[in-house]
This record gives C-alpha cells, sequence and structure tokens, in this order.
C-alpha cells in the first residue's frame, strides 16, 4: 500500500485510497428445502485523486500494478471532471460498536439448523409455503488521503428473512431481522407472522378511497421520494420540490424522520462516510418541519453547504461498491416511532388496507414525490379487523399530499429496506381495483 | 487462462465442478445537466466456481488467487452440507462437451473508438437535449462493457466468448414551477459502436416528449382496457410472463408448478411467446450460457398453450424438461441464474391502427419506467399515454402505472399488431443486474388492466 500512495502523491495535488475486503455467506430455504447456499470472497482498492481542481478515479479487484492503478486514474483527469472540494483531513471519530467476533465462529451449519428450527416450528401453524433466506457477511473498509485521514471500520451482518406465500402464488407475508452475529429468531416475531398469514387467506375484492396503513416493508415507497428530495445532487441540478423549504412544514406534525449512522445498536453503523467525514445524527424532518438537506464532497461544495458525512459508495441497482464513486446517501434512516400498538392501528381501522409489499416503488415520477404501487399484498380490514387480502389493486398519490394525512404510527421499529421504520396509518388514500 | 482454471478444477475433489473466469472492462461518461460528471475505463476480474458432490450444490466466487484454495474448500463444504440436508439431491442436466472460442460480429468495436469521440457524440446528444429550455436537468450516460469469460469444467468444457455492450442513455427531466417530470431515453445494444451514431431524433423526440409531460393530466385510476407500445409491451412480457418461465422462479413452488404446468392453456390463441438468445446483432444475443450450454430458441406459449420453460442444468434435471442454455451471470461476481435473452411476442395479423380502433376508449401507453414482479403479480411504469376515445387517440396523460396478475392478464390480450420491435437496451435486476435483457412485442391491445391514479 505504502507503493499505491508513493505513485499517488507523485502524480496528483490529493489523493484517496479507499479499500474494502468483504466475505459473505447466502442460504436459501425454499419449502422448507436447502435450496442454494453461496459464498463470496471479494476484495477491492479505489483511488481517487486531485490535479490542478480536476478529478481522476480508478479502481481494481487486484492491486498487482499500482502504478498502473494510478496511471488509469490520471488517464481520466482528462475529461476534465471538476473537483471543487478537498479530501477531510485527520478528525477523531468515535468508537462504535460494529463488529462482534461470535460472527467469525458461526457457520453455516448454524444458520442451516436455524433455518431447520424454524420453519419445523411454523409448519405445523400455517399452510402456505415458507421461504427462508438467511446470510452473514463480515466487511472491513480502510479510507487513507493526503490531507492525514487515516479511518478503518469492521462489520459484522446477520440477517434472516421469512416469508409465507398464498396458494397458487409467490407473494405473502413477509419480514426481517438483523443482527450483528448470530440470535435464534423469537417465538414472538414468527407468531406475528403466522398470526397475519392467517388473518389474511380469504380474497377480497374492494376498491375506493380508504384509510391505508404502510407496514415498514413498504415505506422505502415513500422514503425514497423524500431521500430524493433532500439530497444535495437534487438541489444542485434543480430537481427538488423541496429547494429553499427549509423550517417549513412539510409533513404532517407527527412526523420526524432522523439519520443516525451512529446508531450501533444496529448493524452497519458508521462513524464516518465513504469520504472519510466523520457522521452525525442528522434530523431531516423535525415535527413534519424540513430541517435539513445531505450533501457529499462534492455537492456539498457545488451547494456551497458544509458536508455532513453523507458521502456513500452505494447504488439501487447493486453496483459494485468498489467501482462506484461516493454520492449523497442515507444509510440509517428511522422514522420516530408513536405510542400506538400494531394492534391498535388496525383496529382503528374502519375501513383499510395494510400494505405489506410494494411492487413498482421505483417506477413512478420520484423526483415529484408521485407513486404508484401494485399492492403485494395488501391486507383488507373491515371493522378494525383484518378479514382477508386485496385482490389486483393498486393505490396512488403524492407524498407531499398523503404524509400530511398521517393518523397514527406504530410504538416501534422494525428493519427494512433502506432504514428502521414503524407502521404508519394514512387517511384518504385511492385504490384502483377492477371492481 | 484455461490452464489456470484446469489447474484450480483439478484441487476440487467432486462429482462436478466448473469454473468462470471474466474479465470486466467497464468505460463509462456521465453528465449531469452541461457538467460532466465521470469519464473512463476500468478492468477487473474475478473467478466463480461451483461445485456438485453427492446430491449438494454450492457456489463460491472470488477475487485474488491467493484464496483459490480456501474458496475449493468451502465450497465442498457448503456442497456436503447442502447433501446432507436436501430432501431431493441436485443432479445436473447432461449437456455436450464443448471446446469454442466465440466473440459476436461487431459493426465498429468501441474499443477501437477513442475516448474522445464517445465523450464528443455523449455531449451532443447531451446538449441537443438541453438546448429544449423546459428541460431542467439531465442525467445522460456513455456505459461500454466488455465481458470476456473463460469457461471450463470437470466434463472437459473450454469455453471462451466475449460479450460488448455499448448504450447512451438516460434521464431528462423538465420543469415548470413545482411541477417535474421526467423521462428516459436510450439507445444502444450488442452489435458495436454505429449503433450509438445518428441517433439525433431519439433525443429530440424524448426532449420533446419532457416538455409536453408538463402540460398533461395525471391519468385517472380505474380498470382500462389498452393499447401497449412494443417498448412497454415488451416490459409487460417480461415482467408478467417471462419471469414465470424461469424454472428456478418455481420449482420449489408446488402449487405454482401445478398451474405452470406444460399443456396448460394461459392466453388466446394469438399469443406465442418465444426466448431465443440466438438472434444475432440483438440485445441479448450470446452462444454460450454460463454454465457452458449453448443457447437455444424456445418457444414459451404457442397458440395460447405453454410449451417450453427456460433452464439451468439443475433446474431441466429437476423438470425432466430440456434444457436450453439460459442461465447467465452479471458479472464475475455471482453464479449464474435462470434469466430471459431475448423475449417476445411473435407478430400477429392486425395493424397498429386497427388496434385503436378496436380500442374503441381507454388508453395508448408508451415506453416502460422499470416494472416488477412478485410471484403472478406485476406492476409496471409507463413513460406517457394518450386518452383513446372512439378509437381516435387524444390527450397526453402522466404519471401512470400499470398492475395485474399474469393469468387473468394473459387471457385478456385480444389483438396483437404486425409490427414487431425488440429493445436497445436491457435492465433486469432479478438478485444480478442484466443489462443485456432484451424484449419487445408487437402493439398489443389489453382488456382490463388496473392504472393506479387519484
Amino acid at each position: 500500500m505504502e507503493r499505491l500512495i508513493e505513485a499517488a502523491k507523485f502524480h496528483s495535488d490529493a489523493f484517496e485510497i479507499y479499500e474494502l475486503d468483504e466475505s459473505r455467506n447466502t442460504i436459501e430455504f425454499e419449502d422448507g428445502k436447502l435450496k442454494d447456499i453461496q459464498s463470496t470472497i471479494h476484495a477491492g482498492v479505489a483511488l481517487r485523486i486531485i490535479k490542478d481542481r480536476r478529478a481522476g478515479f480508478a479502481y481494481t479487484k487486484n492491486l498487482s500494478n499500482h502504478e498502473a492503478l494510478v496511471l488509469n486514474a490520471v488517464d481520466t483527469l482528462k475529461g476534465g471532471v471538476e473537483a471543487p472540494y478537498d479530501f477531510p483531513p485527520a478528525k477523531s471519530v468515535p468508537t462504535l460498536n460494529t463488529y462482534d467476533v461470535a460472527i467469525e465462529q458461526m457457520t453455516n451449519s448454524t444458520i442451516v439448523d436455524e433455518c431447520r428450527r424454524i420453519n419445523a416450528l411454523m409448519k405445523s401453524k400455517v399452510s402456505g409455503q415458507i421461504n427462508i433466506d438467511a446470510g452473514t457477511s463480515i466487511s472491513g473498509i480502510k479510507i487513507r488521503n493526503s490531507s492525514g485521514a487515516d479511518l478503518s471500520t469492521k462489520t459484522s451482518y446477520y440477517a434472516i428473512t421469512i416469508s409465507i406465500l398464498y396458494p397458487e402464488s409467490a407473494t405473502g407475508i413477509e419480514r426481517s431481522l438483523e443482527f450483528k452475529k448470530f440470535e435464534e429468531v423469537g417465538d414472538s416475531f414468527l407468531n406475528s407472522l403466522i398470526d397475519l398469514y392467517n388473518r389474511s387467506e380469504r380474497e377480497i375484492t374492494a376498491g375506493g378511497r380508504m384509510k391505508i396503513l404502510f407496514m415498514p416493508e413498504a415505506m422505502y415507497t415513500l422514503i425514497w421520494r423524500l431521500q430524493s428530495a433532500v439530497s444535495g445532487k437534487s438541489l444542485y441540478h434543480g430537481q427538488s420540490p423541496l429547494a429553499g423549504k427549509l423550517n417549513t412544514d412539510i409533513f404532517s406534525k407527527q412526523l420526524s424522520i432522523i439519520d443516525n449512522p451512529l446508531d450501533d445498536s444496529h448493524p452497519g453503523a458508521r462513524a464516518f462516510d465513504d469520504e472519510g467525514v466523520p457522521c452525525k445524527e442528522l434530523v431531516i424532518v423535525d415535527k413534519g418541519t424540513l430541517t435539513n438537506y445531505y450533501y457529499d464532497l462534492f455537492y456539498a461544495a457545488k451547494m456551497k453547504a458544509k458536508p455532513n458525512g453523507r458521502g456513500f459508495k452505494t447504488s439501487r441497482w447493486n453496483d459494485d461498491r468498489i467501482s462506484v464513486r461516493p454520492m449523497p446517501t442515507l444509510t440509517s434512516l428511522f422514522i420516530e416511532p408513536g405510542t400506538t400498538g400494531f394492534e391498535q392501528l388496525i383496529g382503528s381501522m374502519q375501513r383499510g388496507i395494510i400494505v405489506c409489499g410494494a411492487l413498482g416503488a421505483h417506477s413512478g415520477n420520484i423526483p415529484n414525490g408521485d407513486f404508484s404501487i401494485g399492492l403485494s399484498p395488501g391486507l383488507y380490514v373491515e371493522g378494525g379487523q383484518i378479514v382477508g387480502r386485496i385482490k389486483d389493486a393498486m393505490i396512488a398519490g403524492n407524498i407531499y399530499s398523503i404524509m400530511n394525512r398521517v393518523l397514527d404510527i406504530e410504538d416501534c421499529l422494525h428493519p427494512a429496506y433502506t432504514g428502521y421504520y414503524p407502521a404508519v396509518l394514512f387517511d384518504d388514500i385511492n385504490v384502483a381495483t377492477k371492481s | 487462462m484455461f490452464d489456470k482454471l484446469k489447474s484450480i478444477l483439478e484441487k476440487v475433489d467432486a462429482e462436478y465442478a466448473d469454473i468462470r473466469h471474466e474479465t470486466k472492462m467497464e468505460t463509462r461518461i456521465a453528465f449531469n445537466g452541461r457538467e460532466l460528471n465521470e469519464i473512463g475505463g476500468n478492468t477487473t476480474d474475478g473467478y466463480v466456481l461451483r461445485v456438485l458432490d453427492k446430491g449438494g450444490y454450492s457456489s463460491i466466487a472470488f477475487t485474488d488467487l491467493d484464496n483459490q484454495e480456501k474458496a475449493v474448500r468451502t465450497a465442498i463444504e457448503n456442497a456436503h452440507l447442502m447433501s446432507r440436508f436436501t430432501e431431493h439431491p441436485v443432479a445436473f442436466e447432461k449437456v455436450d462437451i464443448i471446446t469454442e472460442e466465440y466473440a459476436p460480429g461487431l459493426t465498429e468495436d468501441p474499443r477501437q473508438i477513442s475516448i474522445d469521440e464517445k465523450l464528443a457524440l455523449t455531449k451532443k446528444y447531451n446538449d441537443l437535449v438541453l438546448s429544449n429550455d423546459k428541460i431542467a436537468t439531465t442525467n445522460i450516460n456513455y456505459l461500454e462493457l466488455v465481458r470476456e469469460k473463460h469457461f471450463a469444467n470437470t466434463e472437459g468444457s473450454a469455453i471462451r466468448e466475449e460479450l460488448v455492450t455499448n448504450r447512451i442513455s438516460g434521464l431528462i427531466t423538465s420543469r415548470d414551477g413545482n411541477l417535474i417530470q421526467n423521462i428516459r431515453v436510450a439507445a444502444g445494444g450488442s452489435s458495436g459502436f454505429s449503433v450509438l451514431r445518428n441517433r439525433e431524433a431519439v433525443f429530440e423526440n424524448k426532449s420533446r416528449i419532457a416538455t409536453e409531460l408538463l402540460r398533461a393530466q395525471p391519468v385517472q385510476g380505474g380498470c382500462y382496457n389498452v393499447v401497449l407500445n412494443q417498448h412497454l409491451g415488451g416490459v409487460f412480457t417480461h415482467e408478467a410472463f417471462g419471469h414465470f418461465s424461469e424454472a428456478d422462479i418455481i420449482e420449489n413452488n408446488l402449487t405454482m408448478r401445478d398451474k405452470m404446468k406444460l399443456g396448460t392453456r394461459m392466453g388466446c390463441e394469438k399469443v406465442n411467446i418465444t426466448d431465443d438468445p440466438t438472434m444475432t446483432g440483438q440485445l441479448g444475443h450470446y452462444r454460450y450460457d454460463d454454465e457452458g450450454v449453448m443457447a437455444k430458441r424456445t418457444p414459451l406459449l404457442k397458440r395460447g398453450v405453454l410449451v417450453g420453460r427456460l433452464h439451468s442444468r439443475r433446474t431441466a434435471s429437476a423438470f425432466g424438461e430440456p434444457v436450453n442454455g439460459h442461465t447467465v451471470a452479471e458479472d464475475y461476481r455471482y453464479a449464474p441464474i435462470i434469466r430471459m435473452g431475448t423475449i417476445f411476442i411473435e407478430p400477429g395479423d392486425d395493424t397498429f391502427e386497427g388496434l385503436i380502433d378496436k380500442l374503441g376508449n381507454g388508453y395508448y401507453l408508451l415506453d416502460a419506467k422499470g416494472g416488477e414482479t412478485s410471484g403472478e403479480n406485476f406492476t409496471f411504469g409507463a413513460q406517457y399515454g394518450f386518452v383513446v376515445k372512439n378509437g381516435k387517440i387524444g390527450e397526453m396523460v402522466r404519471d401512470i402505472n400499470i398492475s395485474g396478475n399474469l393469468y387473468s392478464t394473459l387471457a385478456n390480450i385480444i389483438a396483437i399488431s404486425n409490427d414487431l420491435k425488440l429493445s436497445e437496451t436491457g435492465g433486469c435486476g432479478k438478485g444480478q443486474a442484466n443489462i443485456r435483457s432484451c424484449y419487445g412485442t408487437p402493439h398489443i391491445l389489453i382488456n382490463e388492466l388496473i392504472i393506479g391514479g387519484s
């Protein structure tokens, strides 16, 4: 690595070296049968350089030729991509509890045993097919730059997703759990899944305007649109309807939405982003009021704002992290929980739908805040009781309208795509069906 | 390279093993508005080893040859772990042993075109779009992806294949006050760089539509009869039907397998659906899949009746059906999974005008904006559409997402025109991305589709 640093120093005004080591195991059970075991051992190095305020970038999976990597980055300088930022200097960051050494003692056999235990336990209680995906990962990140930053983090991760499918269908009730080490799934979690499934076995056709309870697993539909609107990138490119609206009320006063990478009670906490900028808690929406935008180094410089540790190498379509540049990204979102239990939320719905999964959340007009999703599945509630699942239905709306019609919020958080969310009950959303 | 692969295979004490090495060369140029955000190329590589032993199967991807011993050990351990617990031992369908090197013909190899010329062409199309003053910004990208694959297995196959894909594509955003609209634009393919030249009309047309969307009304939610254009019909075919033709989706779902038995009627007499990766010049073309199996044209639905399925060696054996070379990986990070190559509805005998006339009242919907399936349910977006009244195309509508159920929707395709068109760019996110996923249809008339809306 020292040779790479020397070469980078020689060819640039400033440099940043990002190293990633990752190993993963994934195990897939379908209908109680072990279907697949896959493993990955990957490493990589990405190099960013700045020369005459121009940015260069290169990456490799095998650092066999240091000079070639640097020259590849130098070659990209010719394009003239602007670098209006400096790499951040060394700063002390809090030590987070992100790695549990117990993960190293864990074998795939442990996961297989756990999946078989869960399957045996659930099988006698539901008629639907049970599918389970589980896996572990260990990843290490090191960032060094010419301003003196020398940061590293190591993360352990164990996740399990359990689905119960409806007959003649691949749709069902699905929930996930995430830990830093292996933990047995508790009975109450499994029973809540079984209960939701058993109450929704009957197919029902219903439509019109009604209350909609977004389960945590479907909340990303709405959160994606907010993430788009408060990103420094959207602001800079004129794609945000929230430009210039800091400290104005955008949502219901019941909604507070926060990004906190420092929360190490969950796996994946981060003390610094993928550019070496220290992370801190960032309140995006405080009781309905827009309070912050988020930036990486590039867009912070462009918007003349202070970078707030949100430059991460992530991609919605699963690109290799090494191959992508940091972009403004919220990694650790949560919605402040309310005070109402899940069953009480259902009880408060005279007529409505529980959206357990969303289909097509990515295909609406995201910058404008519009969404239009298929329900996969949507459970139908009548008189405060789940009476079945709705057949062939869509809901549509705009987040700046419906997130002002929050009726109630669940009292606890669940891991879901893009963050940790409670179930949130909204009023008066149109449900389109064949009826 | 084959010697290196064979030396790794020799370390695997198992009934079967295969290994794929891939070198992946990417060139990317990205504009956000008028600013160049990214330019350059990179080359990376890695290995994927698959092991089958005692009825157990597993795979491992690794990038550093120093990890080969660990990779071999892990793959065997995982295969044996699986063999202890699997109720149905995994077997691979027998296939031909192949030794061949294949590189599809290109009209202008993009690797021979300078980065300056690629930049100039991308900038030209980006500037064309931005010359429209209602366009707030763009995200226009050049992507060139070259996969050089070496495959070897313990049966004796040794295959080298090269896949070259290039495209200029992205998103155009228009804005009027607080109203923001966007539309996708794309030109590209796997037949060479020349497919990207002289495509000004594509970018000008989408720029115009992006501004017209600012005046369009949101679609009214409900259940409608619709005509889909070729691109949207292609995504419908891919999402709603194609994924269910992938045997791994239904392999362990007994009720679904029963419903998808070959010989089952699923659509009307007019509907014929085929997947064919062998069509040279099309985006989805390849000769051998990532299990070393030769790709075959595979009829899936004939006169509305299910006649075929897409298979890996594993699922072909499990289903007792012919293997057809449809097992493909995104790159060296992944073991291959069953995927479509080029899926399409075969042309019918109607005309587009005839379809609009038959539609009478409903919507004419154009160009896909992403799609997703969950089992038999699908949702996909249309970039724009038009109201059709009394057989006449009227005003533009926006914010269109369509949802449905595979079985009922396929049965509701009632007319097909004669103007089949295949996609130039693709993208399927079934666990891994597949940018060569190709699809298309003629215009199709479907009754009773649900459209989400206010």
